[in-house]
């Protein structure tokens, strides 16, 4: 493991899932670089979205659409909306190119979720690809890969 | 309920409705899983999920716990999933390679096509203890038969042949395969899971239901009414919406229906003749070069937006998938949706159509998550006495039959699907023999 301050990383994770919470999707989106991805696999261990079902796999256009949506008045999912709270732990940074300003944190999540006098938990590894940008980062890929991803699912509508 | 008698299950169905307690009542499920569950043509797996000897794929058939196996000899079974010993679950993995299963409690093993190999400490049981009793195997379910690579099974011992029963729903079947430059398809590609909180048949309803689309998914709908492409190779989607009304492309959609509670929604009206991207092109021309041009176009110009086979699978023509629908309670429901890849297409093709249904039918998709509320919130409104009936009169003495396809035909944003398959419903339970 590469001998980088954890600390920078770690309050950006926090920051990123106070956004989601936040329902500030507009805001989350922005942390991703042009070309990032948000990726939560359906499979344990799945090796690419490419050829195989994913619960989330969406690039920066894709991500808007589901924003459009997440803020659209006939969202019948979201009517009420959920109310969320993220806790990220366990957050080490597994690579580092300091030269290109590239990282790789590691961390643990869940997410406590409450809609209609319901409430349930997503738990789960997330892995960040990390740029430097100014003071700050963005984030090129993210993928949380659920501890029950391939079980069935009551309707999902925000981003884990 | 008041009761079982077959006029009295008869008369919860009418033309025009239907009554709560179909969907509500756990009495009349546990008589489904027995008259619908227990006698119709269920599909079970697809062959591609087995493909070598030892492959097994394990689901239920109604509540019922089966395991589908590739045998030595290349057949493909279906057998219960329970030991012939005390009653254990033997496969407790969905999927998987066995060369014999062994049940996890007293170790009795079995080959693939069920029959008992061999026991531990034999000699405790007595002289008529005899291995060849199919009685004490893992028991093939009455029959099973595949069309296509798909694999359906029927508890029942009597009925019509899966032919018959699938009737010319065996041309949706073909529609899908036939896409395929390989002349086969593959449900390899994962699955899609969900479950909510209502009866299957709000499900299998909604899968005909053209009328929900232009209200329960506004939200996927952009500002020119238009939802996103949902296709390779299409610039937008279907035209959903016009000036704030159902649009007219929408409003001319036609379902049919045909067999006991089967019935298809004509194509969407979308960019045939224009669609094309480096990807949908390059699978053209695969056809093409397959099948010959003229069966290249016949094949792309899609007959199917979507069709239901009653009671549990969907095909669906537009990004193609095979969705399945499994009750577990009378309230509870999981549907599993199976991305189709077509062999010998290109890859980047194949994936364009995985990544797209992400978008409509994953459990965080943007379609089906709207219809997921309204089954929830149609399960809890029909706990309520306000009325003891549901209404499905939508169309109702609009239907015309259909010398082409051999069915009924009707707009789709009517409700005579649905009505069709209440009918069916009416006379699997009303039947006792």
């Amino acid at each position: 493991m590469p001998d980088v301050d954890r600390e920078p990383f770690e309050l950006f994770l926090i920051l990123e899932a106070r956004l989601l919470d936040g329902r500030r999707f507009r805001d989350w989106r922005d942390l991703f670089t042009e070309d990032g991805y948000y990726w939560v696999p359906a499979a344990p261990g799945q090796e690419s979205p490419e050829d195989s079902a994913s619960l989330f796999y969406d690039d920066r256009e894709l991500m808007q659409t589901r924003i459009d949506r997440l803020e659209h008045p006939r969202i019948h999912i979201q009517t009420p909306p959920s109310r969320t709270v993220h806790l990220v732990s366990n957050v080490t940074v597994e690579a580092a190119d300091e030269a290109s300003g590239e990282y790789t944190v590691a961390s643990n999540m869940m997410m406590t979720e409450y809609r209609l006098g319901r409430q349930r938990l997503f738990a789960g590894r997330q892995t960040h690809a990390l740029v430097r940008a100014g003071n700050g980062f963005r984030i090129r890929s993210k993928r949380v890969d659920l501890i029950n991803c391939d079980s069935a699912f009551e309707a999902m509508a925000v981003p884990i | 309920m008041d009761g079982t008698a077959p006029s009295q299950l008869r008369a919860l169905v009418t033309p025009e409705r239907v009554h709560r307690s179909v969907y509500t009542d756990p009495a009349l499920f546990e008589l489904e899983m027995a008259r619908i569950w227990g006698r119709a043509w269920i599909y079970v797996g697809h062959e591609s999920q087995v493909k070598s000897p030892g492959d097994f794929f394990s689901t239920r058939i109604g509540r019922q716990p089966v395991v589908m196996v590739r045998h030595s000899d290349g057949s493909v079974r279906v057998l219960y999933n329970r030991c012939g010993h005390r009653g254990a679950m033997v496969v407790a993995e969905e999927s998987g390679h066995a060369d014999a299963f062994t049940c996890c409690y007293h170790g009795w093993r079995y080959d693939t096509d069920g029959r008992l190999l061999s026991v531990p400490l034999p000699d405790g049981y007595g002289d008529g203890f005899d291995l060849s009793d199919p009685a004490l195997g893992m028991v093939p379910v009455a029959r099973a038969a595949s069309y296509r690579g798909f694999v359906f099974a029927s508890l029942a011992a009597d009925g019509p042949d899966l032919k018959a029963f699938l009737g010319h729903m065996a041309t949706s079947l073909d529609d899908l395969v036939d896409r395929a430059p390989d002349g086969a398809i593959a449900l390899d590609a994962g699955m899609h899971r969900y479950v909510y909180r209502g009866n299957w048949k709000l499900q299998v309803e909604n899968v005909l239901d053209s009328y929900h689309v232009p209200f329960s998914h506004a939200s996927t709908v952009n500002r020119k009414g238009e939802q996103f492409s949902r296709r390779e190779g299409d610039r937008t989607g279907a035209k959903v919406v016009a000036q704030k009304k159902t649009s007219d492309a929408w409003k001319g959609r036609r379902s049919y229906v045909t067999g006991p509670g089967h019935g298809w929604t004509s194509n969407t009206a979308l960019d045939d003749g224009k669609r094309s991207s480096p990807s949908f092109d390059a699978y053209r021309k695969t056809l093409a070069d397959k099948v010959g041009a003229a069966r290249a176009d016949e094949i792309l110009t899609p007959q199917y937006h979507n069709s239901m086979i009653y009671p549990n699978i969907s095909i669906m023509g537009l990004n193609m998938h095979v969705r399945v629908i499994k009750p577990l309670a009378v309230d509870l429901t999981e549907v599993t949706i199976y991305p189709v890849r077509l062999l010998g297409a290109p890859d980047e093709f194949n994936s364009r159509n995985i990544r797209l249904l992400n978008v409509t039918h994953s459990a965080a998709s943007f379609v089906q998550t709207d219809d997921l509320e309204a089954f929830r919130r149609a399960q809890e409104g029909l706990q309520s006495q306000q009325s003891d009936w549901v209404d499905i009169s939508r169309g109702l003495g609009e239907e015309r039959p259909d010398t082409k396809y051999n069915a009924v035909g009707e707009l789709a944003t009517h409700e005579m699907a649905v009505r069709a398959q209440y009918q069916a419903w009416a006379e699997y339970m009303g039947r006792t023999g």
